[in-house]
């Protein structure tokens, strides 16, 4: 088993058609800067390294950065936590992002069963998925109905519909994320386990912010 | 057939067999093998199954593992087309009974033959009354078909499921499921003529992808529990995905992909089948309730809502017939209840002008006992409807004693009768399930 890093993950999701949020990678505190200015502020700074999975836990990531003075200040901070986190870890650098629109957040999982092969998963993000497990599975690859079956499926589908708001979040949009995540695994018979988390779903359009998987 | 192993010893596993083989009829030639016996509970013996050679189809083996090679071997070479391997010992003992077992398939599969088990509990066939298996009866004649991967479990549920009434056309204990396993055997299913549903008992499945693709395929009802929960390594968390992701959650998906209607408890299984085997299956998902009391429906109203049914709208015409025939404190609309009443004509003429009422697809007949009613009655009146009309019917005849006639009628004349109303409706929600399956999922 291996982690992939991040610049081979977003890659990859890139390349399967998965929306990402504009990112760059940057190595050092004037490139962080540069790439700050360049994905337009407000931006989100998170540590890359395929040895901190969990980027929260170590202090990775600094979101709502609104200047190049910011930027600086948060580079430096994350690779500090970094490094008192996880001695001796990896560390590619920073991924810096433009912040994403507003929206709810998802998830979308891939897991290859011993039995059935790759299954997907979708839920609502945060206390959904973790304490509630409001989560719809389908083995892969899925049609175009089963995928918006999943939607439909979860309990939290209301809120993804509309409830209570004028405008339903834009449920087509994770369709596409779940047929590209279909796609993306049967020529991709090497992926053990990924999570695409959180994916903001918005009024039109969703944004992949992070990822993590596991390759065989 | 030949049975090796066939004793004369009540202990072992190769007497009751041979028994059973003998008292379940089986029509052609049976012959014991067992090199120490020149008789067998009266058949004449042979030593070897060479000496059969050309005579037998079908071996039913139950030596100790040790020896199953060799007799594997000579039935290969003596033209035996199908084995039976009672005896365990195999990968269910791990290690080296593992590397037995594979030598064991690479011989059947380099003879042509194909095998049940090892470890298995037996066949039955009822078509062509052979007990090949440790349950001490045949089942009644009737089109389920059980497949169990459980041996002591799932016989014991297939003794129950013949004494309910049932009837069954074939059971299967996989065993090891080495050579036929699910995929080969729901196939074998599909294909028989005598089974119209098919019900398992299930721990894993080894082809699961194949499965999926196979049951596509497959039209025919099957209903399935499946037990075992997952065995997650001792592997740190890495993604939420992996953590939620467990083998039960998957089943349950995967069943619901290609059509499989599972149920969670082993009671449920053969109270589907019956619906299933029994009754048509419903245009939507509408019930209309009909019921002496008003306890009982407001049971059997809470279920649907449960399962996903809906509780039908019934038209003014109805409303209005049912109206003229029961009390006039009862309740003309659905949950119809009857306020007590329980003859042939009330019963007949609300049941009638429920199953006439276009938006209803099914009907859900309750009857609650008491000293005061007969239970043959409202009986006749669905004996009578049941004929006429297209719909599923499933009943609900509560109270034990009293109601024995009533429910000998309801089950001789096509209805499927249940001792819960909450049973009754799972059954019920079962054919919803599976008529929605066959227009969604069945390729």
């Amino acid at each position: 088993m291996r982690r992939p890093d991040d610049t081979e993950l977003f890659g990859m999701l890139g390349e399967y058609g998965i929306p990402l949020v504009p990112y760059e990678f940057a190595r050092t505190r004037v490139e962080a800067v540069a790439a700050a200015k360049r994905v337009g502020y407000p931006c989100a700074m998170k540590i890359s390294s395929k040895d901190i999975p969990h980027k929260t836990d170590a202090g990775g990531v600094v979101l709502g950065i609104a200047s190049d003075g910011d930027a600086g200040k948060a580079f430096d901070s994350i690779m500090a936590n970094a490094r008192n986190f996880a001695k001796g870890a990896s560390l590619d650098g920073v991924v810096v992002q433009k912040m994403p629109g507003k929206g709810i957040e998802t998830i979308i999982g891939i897991k290859k069963d011993p039995q059935f092969g790759h299954v997907l998963m979708f839920g609502l993000g945060g206390i959904f998925v973790e304490v509630y497990k409001d989560i719809a599975f389908r083995v892969a690859p899925v049609s175009v109905r089963e995928a918006l079956d999943m939607v439909r499926e979860i309990k939290g589908y209301r809120i993804l519909a509309g409830l209570r708001r004028q405008v339903p979040y834009d449920i087509d949009a994770v369709v596409q994320v779940l047929m590209a995540a279909s796609t993306l695994v049967e020529e991709r018979g090497d992926i053990a386990e990924m999570d695409i988390n959180p994916l903001i779903v918005h009024e039109s359009g969703a944004t992949a912010v992070d990822a993590r998987a596991l390759f065989e | 057939m030949a049975v090796v192993g066939a004793s004369n010893n009540e202990k072992k596993w190769g007497y009751r067999l041979l028994r059973n083989i003998m008292d379940g009829g089986f029509r052609g030639g049976i012959y014991p093998v067992n090199p120490g016996e020149a008789h067998v509970q009266g058949l004449p013996g042979v030593p070897s199954v060479k000496e059969l050679e050309g005579k037998v189809e079908l071996a039913v083996i139950a030596v100790p593992s040790q020896h199953v090679l060799a007799v594997v071997d000579e039935c290969g070479r003596s033209g035996v087309k199908g084995l039976v391997v009672v005896s365990a010992g195999f990968a269910e003992t791990g290690g080296k009974g593992k590397e037995l077992e594979q030598e064991l398939v690479s011989l059947v599969r380099d003879y042509g033959m194909r095998m049940i088990g090892p470890n298995t509990l037996g066949i039955v066939n009822e078509r062509a009354s052979l007990n090949a298996s440790i349950i001490g009866r045949l089942p009644r004649q009737g089109g389920i078909s059980f497949i169990t991967q459980s041996g002591t479990l799932g016989l014991a549920l297939a003794d129950w499921a013949i004494d309910m009434g049932l009837g069954l056309s074939k059971i299967i204990s996989t065993g090891n499921k080495a050579d036929t396993d699910d995929v080969d055997l729901l196939e074998y299913l599909d294909r028989d003529e005598s089974t119209q549903v098919v019900v398992m008992y299930m721990e894993g499945v080894k082809r699961g992808r194949l499965l999926l693709e196979s049951v596509k395929r497959i039209k025919k009802p099957i209903v399935a529990i499946k037990t075992g929960r997952s065995q997650q390594g001792a592997r740190a968390v890495f993604s939420h995905t992996g953590s939620m992701a467990g083998s039960d959650e998957v089943f349950s998906a995967a069943f619901r992909q290609c059509g499989i209607i599972r149920v969670g408890t082993v009671e449920c299984i053969f109270d589907a089948a019956l619906a299933l085997s029994t009754q048509p299956l419903p245009a939507g998902n509408s019930v209309a309730i009909i019921s002496n009391g008003g306890g009982a429906s407001i049971v059997a109203t809470d279920e649907c809502e449960k399962r996903g049914l809906v509780m039908a709208e019934l038209s003014e015409t109805t409303r209005d017939r049912i109206r003229q025939t029961i009390p006039a404190f009862a309740s003309a609309s659905n949950p119809v209840d009857t306020a007590g009443t329980s003859t042939v004509e009330v019963y007949r003429i609300v049941t009638e002008a429920l199953l006439q009422d276009p938006g209803v697809d099914s009907i859900a007949a309750l009857y609650v006992h008491t000293l005061l009613s007969d239970a043959l009655e409202p009986a006749k009146a669905l004996a009578e409807l049941k004929s006429k009309y297209p719909k599923p019917i499933v009943a609900c005849w509560m109270g034990g004693a009293g109601t024995e006639a009533g429910v000998e009628l309801l089950k001789k004349s096509g209805v499927a009768d249940y001792v819960t109303p909450e049973r009754a409706i799972k059954a019920l929600a079962a054919l919803v399930m599976h008529r929605e399956f066959k227009e969604k999922v069945k390729t």
